[in-house]
């Protein structure tokens, strides 16, 4: 292939797409179907889709010149798709010309789609419920409150590959009472019922250390069961009173496999000289303790010792026992006048309590009034909050209540109320009969802080929607977001799914059955295995001492082999690290505006000594994430070759060349195989010319690929999944499989050769950069709007993808690209919404 | 005891949790079947309504229902071939021994709506959504449609009898992120239960959940108190919620209002609930520790699922109830019973015969955890004197019967209980070729439904249950 039309499309699309001119929406008024399109069909097409032939049901000849094209949407959507891909016309048939080829996507997006580039159909998101992650995060930055949604919320279905979708994520009764109850959960940790409580001072372990006491420190203390110890710590009382005192322990270990440790030891707890504590321990793994005193003690200084003895000299120290002390609570002195104000107190309560009931009303509803802006992300009318100061006063004025949680209710109400639950939004009232309308500046917030942030606007995201100054000031506010901390959530979120990073964590992967692949034959390693077996079978006391020796070494032996398997083990640690490489990855690409090619391939990634080991790479040390430059040979750098990407497309004792295929063919290229057909036949069949040996996979897939039912889909697959194969199921570098040599090298179904991995990513980088281009885009707009794309959105993206390719690939275009398009600004106007809610051909894209 | 002590601590480093805590909630949920006194001293549906056969067995007592899915198909010959009330256990179904005499082995039913039609690939995606529903579902990524399933069309008209109209449970935990089978909607996979063509009754699949949710937070002895505070604290806002959902459905399009409808149906069924415990008063306290999260082991995460749903139906917290193992296509390895490789992976074996045995081997697995279900339920005396399986109808099956190939006919399912003495168990009845559906019309029957004329793709009754 030369290089000559890549560059025309690519000018040729540019000028279209970029300037809007008005000479392209001429040129497209212009083209006449039976003229300029209906030859091109004949001629390239017809062959298969025409003149009788319907190859995989589409015959284009049903179209003529009569006919109503946007019936026909749904087929000249795949037409663009295949055509754009250069999956038709097959590699090996007559090609159309450049010029020919974009005279039909044009037409096909003016004729058939009727899109208005100046003026795309921004189509219609159904409101968004909070998923698990966006719940979390809202109430983190909301509260700041910790509320473990894994744990309380069942996961949310995804649509599209998104859990994040509006009309896919539903609400059954269960959820409902899961969040009325996650409310209450909330609200009772987050924010204080009561106005004063005793003072309470925590002393950690760490700070009893010595004779003295640390203050500084903080943690927890351990003392070894195996020597004596005695530490301190001294407590001033500034008043004298009544105080409590509760000393929590904990009893650890490190655990070993089969041994037990019998130590014991006595444990001393000492307050102004006197024993409050005298206690033997023995072995209690985790089991934690804890001891209350009340004390009357005058104002003054205390001191509180502990001291440990060992009772068990002679017993085997096998796991580390230890006594933790965690901490030692004060709390006194006891008594209202002594109380101080909660934890958190002025955040919620930034006034003090008025005595006159009015006043206490309007402090009530300005506080509820205030919470419900912020968690509604929205203005609140005013008979809201008056509704909300009703419901507060209701439980304040009971007997025993306090204001104060008078006004938690209120504010469980709120979290429980759909319009936190939802995403709801308005448009921006224009005045006009406009088919599509604005959303206004605070949807136009929450759309920018749950795509970036995955949580709710911040103040200054609402400071600007209020003034009317957001839209304005667009690209300096979202700069401002993706420097924020909170933007991690793109990486976690969108890549996490969109490249299945998360799913590394609990992949089922069986690392023995996955090595034992790769185990060179080797004669000496057999003939010890069968030594071991006639040696085992031998009855115990029949064995000489010989005998009895080489069997020892020869278990010696095998548990050092099976230690080294448990090496390469997948462990959480290792799991985790891949994750966060894929993460890191993009962060870095996106952060430093780098082109988004080096996604695909660059000499570069993020490992640490752990994960460093997995790929071979070396002279890296230390637990924490780190940018290497990769060794020229390396074939890592890019996604195909992270870890996760590997694990996640394979079984869990072997890899998975088809799953690699149509990951990298949906994720990567964007053109997705139709899924299997039913009634597939048998492989035996295909394979019965090997049955002298087991045939290697590529030879079973080549096999099946003879069937043309399959052949259509496969030779798309497999060859970027059997490229793949130097990599096992678990992402580690392997050259055999069953003692024959692993064969990389292939052929795309576009044309293009490559010997390895390291050519494949080339030649994805300079052959199908554009393919790419659109693929990402999509993904990431289908997430930044929570719905499918559709027909309509088809102008949207090519828009998007001409201005990353004018910027030279830069995410920055990308972002700004989304963020400004017509989707992710405007909605249907309500009335234009029942008219066209029609439309059916919602996920194809 | 050295031995035993080192393997429990190997389970607790495995999960992640407390030791004791782990094993405080399993003893506890193990041990349920003796609580004798959690029996409703006096049954819900006998305060509301006289009985009129629903969901009542004759002597009185509650007649439950509960419909469990395991994934994947079975391996068709392991599954029982010779039919009348002599009949022999197949391999896969050995574990059902001691409850031979309670269950039914049911050949000969379809669910046509499962095959690929004119949709294509996604036979895992529709097994799943397809076999309590008997409908075609709309293939979408987004715009779910399937219809509503057998479970929720009964708990429809008996719900009002207990304090949970139904319970949804799973022993599936997590989910993988991408898109789902061939185009559906990770809905239509991850769920087996349907309220409407659109809402999906999301399952629960972690112990401690579910146990707080049907007995009450906190520890043993709290929960009535702890409940009570909760429904107070809950009807003081119930009234705001309901209010600003009404306004905001106003506002709202159409398929946005379908959104708010279903919060406001979550809203009335709480409401309704408050109502009732507070005319009826609560359920007992089961007096037990509260189960720990979800346990690392499989079979104990089954076996606690199961225990839940037996102390459910024990206290008459629901008559309804599915439970679904794992989502069809579910690719979960079973290292622990020795086969590292994935279950759908396996189940397309192509007639390899050691892939065969290791699917059989993974049929007979989840079939083990059945049977001791069934001794358990067995063991549990109801109020009426009879075992609880007696007065339960209990469907075993999946929406695919043969997983190398991707049929939905002749699927393997079985009828365990007694339905309160309506259904004949301890045979194996051929059908030849019925909707699966025209089973579950029979079974709404017994729980006194009225007015199903037709139920998905049924075409009449199944006689001869």
């Amino acid at each position: 292939m030369n290089f000559r039309p890549v560059i025309l499309i690519a000018t040729f699309a540019a000028s279209l797409t970029v300037n809007l001119t008005a000479w392209a929406v001429e040129m497209a008024a212009a083209i006449d179907f039976k003229k300029n399109i209906q030859p091109v069909l004949v001629e390239y097409c017809y062959d298969c889709h025409g003149d009788g032939e319907h190859s995989g049901g589409v015959a284009l000849d049903a179209f003529n010149s009569n006919t109503n094209f946007i019936e026909g949407r749904d087929v000249w959507w795949r037409v663009l798709k295949n055509l754009r891909a250069g999956l038709m016309p097959p590699a090996k048939k007559s090609q159309p010309t450049v010029d020919q080829k974009a005279i039909i996507e044009h037409w096909i997006k003016n004729a058939v789609f009727e899109t208005d580039p100046l003026n795309p159909d921004p189509g219609h998101i159904t409101i968004r419920r909070l998923n698990r992650v966006e719940y979390q995060n809202t109430i983190r930055d909301l509260l700041d409150a910790e509320f473990n949604v894994q744990e309380e919320f069942p996961p949310d279905d995804t649509g599209h590959g998104f859990d994040n979708i509006g009309e896919v994520l539903t609400m059954s009764p269960m959820l409902l009472e899961k969040y009325m109850v996650a409310a209450e959960k909330i609200i009772g940790q987050a924010v204080p019922t009561v106005s004063g409580v005793t003072p309470e001072k925590i002393i950690l372990g760490s700070q009893f250390r010595g004779d003295a006491g640390d203050p500084k420190r903080s943690g927890p203390l351990w003392l070894s069961y195996y020597s004596p110890a005695s530490v301190t710590n001294i407590f001033k009382a500034e008043v004298a009173g009544d105080y409590q005192l509760n000393v929590d322990l904990v009893i650890n270990e490190k655990y070993v496999d089969d041994v037990f440790d019998y130590n014991k030891c006595l444990f001393i707890f000492r307050l102004d000289g006197k024993e409050l504590l005298k206690k033997e321990f023995s072995w209690e793994g985790g089991k934690p303790y804890r001891f209350s005193y009340d004390q009357s003690w005058a104002a003054g200084d205390h001191q509180m010792d502990f001291e440990l003895r060992p009772l068990t000299p002679d017993a085997a120290q096998t796991r580390t026992l230890s006594m933790q002390i965690t901490a030692v609570t004060v709390r006194g002195p006891v008594g209202k006048e002594y109380a101080v104000r909660p934890k958190n107190y002025a955040r919620f309560f930034p006034k003090k309590v008025p005595a006159d009931a009015d006043d206490r009303r309007a402090y009530a509803q300005e506080l509820l009034g205030n919470f419900a802006q912020r968690a509604f992300r929205r203005p609140v009318d005013k008979k809201t909050s008056e509704r909300l100061a009703r419901l507060a006063e209701s439980i304040y004025e009971q007997p025993g209540k306090t204001f104060e949680a008078g006004v938690a209710e209120g504010m469980i109400a709120v979290l429980a109320s759909p319009r936190f639950i939802f995403r709801e939004e308005n448009i921006e009232s224009t005045g006009g009969e406009q088919p599509y309308a604005l959303v206004d500046e605070y949807a136009l917030a929450s759309r920018l802080s749950y795509f970036l942030w995955s949580s709710m606007p911040d103040d200054e995201l609402f400071q600007q929607a209020a003034a009317g100054t957001l839209r304005k000031n667009l690209s300096a506010q979202v700069n401002r977001m993706m420097a924020d901390k909170r933007s991690d959530a793109l990486e976690k979120n969108f890549v996490g799914q969109w490249l299945q990073a998360r799913d590394v964590t609990t992949a089922p992967i069986e690392a023995r059955s996955i090595l034992a692949r790769e185990q060179k034959f080797d004669p000496e390693r057999e003939a010890m295995q069968n030594r071991f077996r006639e040696l085992n079978n031998k009855n115990d006391g029949t064995l000489t001492k010989e005998e009895k020796a080489e069997l020892a070494a020869i278990r010696a032996s095998f548990r050092a082999q099976r230690q080294q398997q448990l090496r390469a083990d997948l462990t959480p640690e290792l799991r985790r690290a891949m994750q966060q490489e894929t993460e890191s990855v993009f962060n870095y690409v996106i952060r430093k505006d780098r082109s988004l090619l080096e996604l695909l391939d660059c000499d570069y990634t993020f490992v640490n000594e752990r994960l460093a080991r997995h790929y071979g790479l070396t002279n890296v040390v230390g637990q924490e994430m780190r940018r290497v430059t990769l060794p020229p040979d390396s074939p890592r750098g890019g996604i195909l070759t992270e870890g996760t990407v590997l694990i996640v497309t394979s079984n869990p004792t072997r890899t998975s060349p088809v799953k690699r295929g149509v990951f990298v063919l949906d994720n990567i290229l964007g053109t997705p195989p139709l899924p299997p057909p039913p009634n597939i036949p048998p492989l035996e069949d295909a394979i019965k010319g090997l049955t002298n040996r087991v045939p290697t996979l590529r030879e079973t897939l080549a096999a099946h690929r003879e069937n043309a039912l399959c052949s259509s889909c496969h030779n798309r697959m497999d060859p970027l999944g059997l490229a793949l194969e130097n990599f096992n199921a678990m992402g580690m570098w392997r050259d055999q499989e069953y003692n024959q040599p692993v064969d990389p090298s292939g052929q795309l179904a576009t044309g293009e050769s490559f010997s390895n991995i390291k050519e494949l990513k080339r030649v994805l980088v300079k052959k199908h950069a554009e393919d790419f281009y659109r693929t990402l885009t999509q993904k990431l707009l289908t997430y930044a709007l929570g719905r499918g794309l559709d027909y309509y959105d088809v102008e949207t993206v090519d828009q998007i993808v001409a201005r990353i390719e004018k910027s030279g690939g830069k995410p920055s275009a990308l972002l700004a690209g989304i963020v400004e398009s017509a989707p992710f600004q405007k909605t249907r106007s309500p009335v234009r919404t029942a008219a066209t809610s029609g439309d059916n051909a919602k996920d194809k894209l | 005891m050295k031995t035993n002590q080192a393997n429990n601590l190997a389970i607790q480093r495995q999960a992640g949790f407390n030791r004791r805590q782990f094993l405080r909630g399993l003893g506890a949920c193990i041990a349920l079947p003796t609580f004798g006194s959690l029996l409703p001293t006096k049954l819900l549906a006998d305060v509301i309504s006289p009985q009129n056969g629903l969901a009542t067995t004759a002597t009185g007592a509650p007649l439950r229902t509960a419909f469990v899915y395991f994934p994947n198909g079975a391996i068709p010959g392991a599954w029982p071939s010779n039919d009348g009330s002599d009949f022999q256990l197949s391999r896969t179904l050995q574990p059902l021994a001691s409850s031979q005499k309670q269950i039914q082995v049911i050949g000969g039913l379809d669910h046509m709506n499962a095959t690929a039609g004119m949709d294509g690939g996604g036979d895992h995606a529709r097994a799943n959504s397809t076999f309590l529903t008997g409908v075609r579902l709309k293939k979408s990524a987004t715009d779910i449609h399937a219809g509503v399933s057998i479970d929720q069309a009964i708990a429809r008209q008996i719900g009002h009898l207990t304090r949970f109209p139904s319970l949804e449970l799973t022993c599936d935990a997590g989910r993988n992120t991408g898109a789902c089978d061939s185009g559906y909607s990770c809905a239509y996979q991850y769920n087996i239960s349907w309220s409407s063509p659109n809402t999906p009754m999301t399952p629960e699949a972690n112990p401690r959940q579910v146990f707080e949710r049907l007995f009450g937070a906190g520890a043993a002895g709290e929960r009535v108190a702890n409940s009570q505070r909760r429904r107070q604290e809950q009807r003081s806002i119930l009234d705001f919620v309901m209010q600003d959902a009404r306004s905001m459905q106003q506002r709202l399009g159409s398929t946005d209002q379908d959104k708010l409808d279903q919060y406001l149906t979550g809203i009335r069924e709480l409401e309704t609930r408050i109502q009732r415990a507070e005319q009826f008063g609560d359920v007992k306290d089961p007096m037990v520790e509260t189960p720990a999260g979800i346990p690392a082991d499989y079979a104990q995460h089954i076996q606690l699922m199961y225990d839940l749903m037996l102390l459910a139906f024990q206290t008459d917290s629901t008559r309804v109830a599915t439970m679904l193992l794992a989502h069809d296509g579910s690719n979960r390895s079973f290292a622990d019973i020795g086969i590292p490789e994935g279950h759908h992976d396996l189940s397309h074996h192509q007639n390899n015969a050691e892939k065969i045995e290791k699917i059989t081997e993974i049929d007979l697995f989840y079939v083990q955890q059945f049977g001791k279900f069934l001794d358990k339920m067995s063991a549990t005396k109801d109020v009426d004197g009879n075992s609880i399986l007696h007065n339960t109808m209990i469907v075993y099956g999946g929406g695919n019967a043969d997983g190398n190939r991707h049929t939905h006919s002749n699927l393997p399912i079985l009828l365990a209980g007694g339905g309160g003495g309506t259904i004949t168990p301890g045979r194996f009845v051929k059908h030849g070729g019925k909707p699966a559906t025209n089973l579950f019309l029979s079974m709404a029957d017994r729980m006194g439904v009225k007015n199903l004329e037709r139920f998905g793709d049924s075409t009449g009754r199944l006689e001869n249950v």
